[in-house]
């Protein structure tokens, strides 16, 4: 049987290969070719490119560079199954949505598109993606729809309300739900998509507006494991890695729970930038110097220079970190774990929203430390 | 490079004193506790009586004391720094304190005309033992250029940042946010253990995005372990939280973030945590289930 593995270098080429994995050499060019046969069905208009390398000497994975990694909580030695999915839908074209669906179609995929707002489709229509006026006709005309939604309301409205994808699910169809929401909110989604036979995926991700764009988001799903294995070459498009983490709400767990620690670390990282400044220091040189150090992290050197000139280009909505972070307080409350660094935190995110920062980046929270903060109408 | 001398011999200085040793430096060493002396002597050093005959015999010394109670003690008590201090002798002070306390040597120094560098590091145990720390000096520019050949072994960058005090509040913002970071980080892990994740696959997680750094890297499968071999001692983290929440007072900067981090390390230290590296606050987070 042979693996499809989907290899991604660092620059931005995509191309897909096929390993023997476990046949002897006699059948590993049949086993090519039937795999190149469901690649090529799968992405019909990319032209494939392999390495003109004798299979029969591959060790299992050591051959190809492989950047792509793949965790599991549990065992996966599952095959990938024969039907990869041929048409994906996507709703919802936010700061996300958006290039993680302009991926697929570069990637060679059949999309269907929806967004609440039409004109945020035009992108996507002029790259080939087709359009349908709702969630439940986009679900009805794809094999597997992905949603990327703005919060638990709209992840649910777009899920379960009228016209929802629920309506156009049947058995043989998938929903992955990449939005960020709470773990009941995914549970109710979930049951929701599963009374219909179909298989449901929840998948947020780590990764903001660049890491959308450069195809290196980072997957955290639960969910059907079968469903799981037969989006990973769609995750690996869009994504750098995916972790399989077990029931619905695993994955909703763990995305809250690093962005907890993210919006406590931009908080405190915001207190340093502002104490920094009123003791008559260089904030650059601040960022300068914990760049050197053990706490150095991409975050801080990406932020720190745009924040000490108090502007904040939005990447990561501020009002979507704050969200998390109450989602966050409420899966800690939930399990009775006291987090008062997270609570802190998140009292400064409501002060920022208060003062009009919603869809400034969440950098913006330093505006909240402020006597004089910079607000919106 | 003449001769330099060496104060203080706890878990950064006797790493500090050892790298000199081995690029050829030749030092002179004193500590409170004389037999912390030994092992430097057997690589080579020389031991000083007291702070005043380290001073006498070196033309540069370096201090690296735990706290300001000691860095001033070194200073200006009987045996101590100023009574050998003179024109052509420069002190160069790498421990962590507060600016006013690092103001105070500095103007005892320049009194008896003799030259002084605060110079804080950023770094612990490991990078001291590597010569990779980070070391953020204010004072003299003349002496901080005349201390570069030993900077130059003790870390991998030197910053100077200009007058006295600017090198104390550097380090302490930075350690502000590594306390603070420490404390989100604990809370995270907790989270994920009791909401039902694997703790080492949220490690995972976080090495490969954008919050990704070498402190959660090392510090992380040790927590998880319960385990905290002190590279950083608690006492020193909270000591310094403490003292860039003064600072944030005396300038009147909000940091509720940091307050409550604050907390969590006095708590720790209550609990009597305070000699277990810092990331043993991680305790404090565990230990709230159903505790009084």
């Amino acid at each position: 049987m042979a693996k499809i593995l989907m290899v991604k270098p660092s620059c931005t080429n995509h191309y897909y290969l096929t390993t023997a994995a476990i046949l002897s050499p006699p059948k590993a060019a049949l086993s090519l070719s039937k795999s190149m046969a469901a690649c090529s069905s799968f992405c019909p208009q990319r032209p494939l490119q392999f390495r003109r390398k004798p299979i029969s000497s591959l060790p299992i994975k050591t051959q190809f560079s492989v950047q792509v990694k793949a965790f599991s909580s549990q065992e996966s030695s599952a095959p990938p199954k024969d039907e990869i999915p041929a048409r994906v839908g996507f709703l919802g074209l936010g700061i996300m949505g958006s290039p993680m669906a302009q991926n697929l179609i570069k990637a060679g995929c059949d999309v269907t598109v929806w967004n609440r707002t039409k004109s945020k489709c035009d992108t996507l229509i002029s790259l080939g993606a087709k359009y349908k006026s709702s969630p439940e006709e986009v679900a009805a005309s794809c094999d597997v729809t992905f949603a990327m939604l703005a919060d638990p309301k709209s992840a649910v409205d777009v899920a379960c309300g009228k016209h929802g994808a629920a309506s156009g699910m049947s058995p043989g169809k998938g929903y992955v739900d990449v939005s960020t929401v709470d773990g009941e909110t995914s549970k109710l989604i979930s049951a929701h998509i599963k009374s219909t036979g179909a298989l449901f995926l929840e998948a947020p991700v780590s990764g903001s507006k660049k890491p959308a764009e450069d195809g290196q988001l980072i997957f955290l799903t639960a969910g059907d494991k079968s469903l799981y294995e037969t989006s990973a070459p769609l995750l690996d498009i869009m994504g750098k890695s995916r972790f399989y983490l077990g029931d619905v709400g695993n994955g909703a767990a763990m995305k809250l729970v690093v962005n907890m620690i993210m919006g406590s670390m931009m908080a405190s990282f915001s207190e340093g930038l502002l104490l920094s400044e009123k003791v008559g220091l260089d904030p650059k040189v601040l960022v300068e110097v914990i760049s050197q150090g053990a706490i150095s992290a991409p975050m801080y050197s990406v932020k720190g220079p745009s924040m000490v000139q108090s502007l904040y280009p939005t990447a990561f909505p501020l009002k979507h970190q704050q969200k998390d972070l109450r989602l966050a307080l409420g899966l800690a409350e939930s399990v009775s774990q006291p987090t008062p660094i997270a609570a802190a935190a998140n009292e400064l995110y409501k002060v920022a929203k208060a003062h009009g920062l919603s869809d400034d980046d969440f950098s913006a929270v330093i505006e909240a430390l402020k006597v004089k903060l910079q607000e919106r109408p | 490079m003449e001769e330099i001398g060496f104060l203080g011999l706890g878990i950064m200085g006797k790493a500090m004193s050892m790298n000199l040793l081995r690029h050829g430096f030749k030092v002179t060493v004193w500590n409170r506790t004389l037999s912390r002396c030994d092992d430097l002597v057997k690589h080579g050093a020389t031991i000083g009586e007291t702070p005043a005959a380290v001073i006498k015999k070196c033309k540069y010394t370096i201090a690296m004391l735990s706290d300001p109670a000691a860095a001033l003690s070194v200073v200006f008590d009987q045996h101590g720094v100023l009574e050998q201090i003179c024109s052509g002798k420069g002190y160069i002070d790498m421990s962590t304190v507060d600016a006013e306390t690092s103001s105070k040597i500095s103007e005892a120094i320049a009194a008896k005309g003799g030259h002084f560098l605060e110079a804080p590091v950023s770094g612990s145990k490991k990078p001291a033992e590597d010569g990779q720390l980070v070391i953020l000096a204010a004072g003299e520019k003349a002496l901080y250029e005349a201390a570069l050949p030993a900077f130059d072994v003790l870390g991998k960058k030197s910053f100077f940042l200009g007058h006295v005090g600017n090198g104390a509040k550097m380090k302490l913002v930075v350690n502000m946010i590594m306390g603070s970071m420490m404390n989100a980080f604990s809370e995270g892990l907790m989270l994920a253990d009791k909401s039902g994740l694997n703790p080492q696959t949220l490690l995972d997680v976080l090495d490969l995005g954008a919050i990704a750094n070498p402190m959660f890297k090392m510090k992380g499968p040790s927590m998880i372990q319960s385990s905290y071999p002190p590279a950083f001692p608690l006492k020193h983290q909270q000591k310094d939280m403490r003292l860039a929440l003064a600072l944030g007072d005396e300038n009147s900067v909000p940091m509720p973030v940091a307050a409550a981090a604050n907390e969590a390390f006095k708590k720790a230290r209550s609990m009597g945590l305070g000699d277990l590296d810092f990331s043993a606050v991680h305790e404090t987070v565990k230990s709230s289930k159903g505790s009084s």
